[in-house]
């Protein structure tokens, strides 16, 4: 009888040093909290929920404590277990091109194309990724690991990851949670800096109504964009090849059910697999380093550099613009592409200065451009660097 | 046919022609990298037998099959030996950037990789690899007496066009089955850190590819949207009958407000949505008849009570 006790005994110990309980370290702990930080955020104060509900329950997920010498094969980094088959996604870079197809297909580009000088608006918010690259390469950072943590100034969560996973994936889990994370916080971040840097009269200044624009034109986009932007960095084509074809399903009108399957359930389907392996990638051992902390410090100056060159680009472009022709600098910092919310910050900022000044349309050219010119850029630093 | 349509004809039939302006390449993806004619303590064979060898690489970024393909190899002309790389063996599949190495041992009952011919010390070695079409892939003149025992000919680097004797000195060592040239430093990398240390080269160059791109998309969509605009006016013009172009300005034709496309839009898709503001307040009951089937009928689709007899 003894030696049964003695046996359940050693089974309990044994069962024991497998739960979380035995192996949680304060660092899981921290991890815990910051995925239910997200999770708060995101019900809370509704910062962008659909990204920030499956990061933080992938934090929980990616943060349970458990021994991981006994081979469970339940970790996202030990092979072949379930989420690192669900990860492979996001490793080998396909989940944000497909992600991209879903943005092509449910964006609209006619404020882009009825007023194309807003093009360039989008270019000039990519000063962001570089900035925090020049400052990368001063904190220590190798030139890959620089143009990885400078992507997230592009603002566009599956730019980031396509490239940190080519470039530095050591560094994808934070860059990816950064990206994501500055991406919910727009809100808080873009406001003062535009409040900065405009006076009360460039404020009040208003856009030309967009003109009308053609089917033709419309189906032309996509067509063009790739051709044009694809001939010039053909190694932005997994990125620019599926927004295009996205759009190019959604704008010609006969391919209806496609265009709402890529915008609908695939793209649902994608960022749910994309938000929880990115959050569970975030393994404490993996995750708190003295690096994540520096790519989180980098990404929140990209994004305000961004910004910052968006809303000073305009304001120097309208030196040379006619007077009737003048674009509100309030549109500058929507050159961040996260689509919709930097063109939502526009949009409030306006109607709070002028009730009737309504911004959102203008600031939507900008803002697709901005995607357009993040994948550009991360097509070219791949062209450069690898 | 509009002279429009006959510019955009002659554009395409013109584009391939400016494509392909440049050096004509042909993609070849298996290539002759390595050979070894006189092997007495080089690189041994799974039989521990000392044989020159000949390695193949595929320089394409995906796998290539040699199953089928023919390696031939000529001493003088008119004499060529071939040898039919057989089908079935798995280990021709050459996967990307990877090599594979044949024993020209003579001996090619020993298995997949051992040829039928061996490699002449004295004369010049030809050796071509061909396709299984017969096609030609890439071939090589090892010339007499260039190579001494244990010295290999290989190209520099891995499916480079340059050559050179690897004596296997400290600086240029045989390399059966690896790369002619060990990679153990990031050149594109290393360029970046001597002379952009600061990133700034990169910030330069890096936005001005981002502006060229987004400027060629703004200028194609402006002249896009002129043409548009024109082409508006011009059907509008057709429409009302109006052939003056001073009229058509003051007139504003084409030029319909935002107001005026928004009122439209509303109305349309109220219309095609069948949305309407005020409801109908009769109500109709009409009594639906429907004729009798046995086929649909639910006392033919239920089965017996059970009753007890």
């Amino acid at each position: 009888m003894g030696e049964f006790v003695s046996f359940l005994q050693n089974n309990l110990a044994d069962f024991w040093t497998y739960t979380g309980f035995y192996n949680a370290t304060p660092q899981h702990l921290i991890m815990l909290c910051v995925g239910i930080f997200f999770i708060y955020l995101a019900i809370s104060k509704e910062f962008e929920p659909m990204l920030l509900i499956p990061i933080g329950f992938g934090i929980l997920v990616g943060n349970i404590p458990f021994n991981m010498e006994a081979g469970l094969q339940v970790g996202i980094y030990e092979e072949n277990s379930v989420l690192n088959i669900l990860y492979q996604g996001v490793t080998s870079g396909w989940y944000p091109p497909l992600i991209f197809l879903g943005i092509g297909a449910m964006t609209d580009f006619s404020a882009l194309i009825s007023n194309p000088k807003l093009m360039l608006i989008g270019a000039a918010a990519q000063f962001g990724i570089f900035g925090a690259y020049i400052i990368a390469l001063e904190m220590g950072f190798d030139p890959m690991q620089a143009a990885s943590i400078g992507i997230i100034g592009g603002a566009d969560g599956p730019t980031a990851i396509f490239l940190s996973s080519k470039l530095a994936p050591n560094l994808m889990g934070a860059i990816a949670v950064s990206a994501y994370s500055y991406m919910a916080l727009v809100p808080v971040i873009q406001p003062p800096v535009m409040r900065l840097l405009t006076t009360k009269k460039e404020r009040l200044i208003r856009m030309k109504a967009p003109r009308a624009v053609s089917h033709t034109e419309k189906v032309m986009f996509p067509i063009v964009g790739l051709l044009l932007t694809c001939f010039l960095v053909p190694s932005g084509l997994p990125l620019l090849g599926m927004l295009f074809f996205g759009n190019l399903l959604k704008e010609s009108g006969v391919t209806r059910r496609l265009a709402e399957t890529a915008r609908g359930p695939l793209v649902d389907t994608i960022t749910i697999l994309l938000g929880l392996t990115v959050g569970a990638s975030t393994q404490a051992s993996e995750f708190l380093t003295m690096d994540s902390i520096k790519i989180f410090l980098l990404g929140a100056l990209s994004f305000i550099i961004a910004t910052a060159s968006g809303v000073l680009f305009v304001k120097i472009f309208n030196l040379v613009l006619k007077k009737d022709n003048k674009i509100n600098p309030l549109i500058g910092n929507a050159g961040v592409s996260a689509v919709p919310d930097s063109a939502r910050i526009s949009q409030i900022l306006g109607l709070e200065y002028d009730p009737s000044n309504y911004l959102l349309m203008h600031a939507m050219g900008p803002n697709v451009a901005g995607v357009i010119g993040s994948a550009v850029a991360a097509g070219v630093l791949l062209g450069f660097l690898i | 046919m509009k002279r429009s349509h006959i510019g955009i004809f002659l554009s395409c039939l013109l584009l391939p022609f400016f494509c392909s302006c440049g050096e004509k390449k042909v993609q070849k993806k298996l290539v002759i990298n390595e050979v070894l004619i006189d092997n007495q303590s080089n690189f041994e064979d799974d039989y521990g037998v000392h044989s020159g060898w000949i390695e193949i690489f595929n320089k394409a970024y995906k796998s290539s099959d040699l199953a089928g393909c023919l390696l031939k190899i000529s001493y003088q002309p008119g004499d060529t030996i071939s040898y039919f790389i057989p089908k079935g063996d798995v280990l021709t599949n050459i996967k990307p950037r990877q090599h594979a190495l044949f024993w020209a041992d003579g001996l090619p009952r020993r298995g997949t990789f051992h040829t039928n011919f061996i490699l002449s010390t004295t004369n010049s070695n030809w050796i071509g690899l061909y396709d299984s079409g017969g096609k030609l892939l890439d071939d090589i003149v090892v010339p007499a007496g260039i190579l001494k025992t244990n010295q290999s000919y290989a190209r520099v680097s891995d499916a480079s066009d340059e050559w050179e004797v690897k004596d296997d000195s400290e600086e240029k060592y045989v390399t059966p089955s690896t790369n002619n040239k060990t990679l153990d430093s990031n050149p594109k990398m290393e360029k970046f850190e001597l002379h952009d240390s600061m990133g700034i080269g990169m910030t330069i160059t890096a936005m001005s590819v981002v502006f060229i791109g987004l400027i060629l998309l703004y200028i194609s969509f402006k002249c896009v949207g002129n043409a548009a605009i024109k082409l508006r006016k011009k059907n509008a013009m057709k429409a009302h009958n109006v052939t003056d172009k001073k009229e058509a300005k003051e007139r504003k034709f084409g030029e319909a407000p935002g107001d005026v496309i928004a009122a439209i839009s509303m109305a349309l898709h109220e219309a095609y949505g069948d949305d309407h503001d005020v409801e109908e307040t009769i109500l109709t009951i009409s009594r639906v008849k429907r004729s009798y089937s046995p086929w649909s009928s639910k006392i033919y689709t239920l089965r017996e009570t059970p009753h007890k007899k």
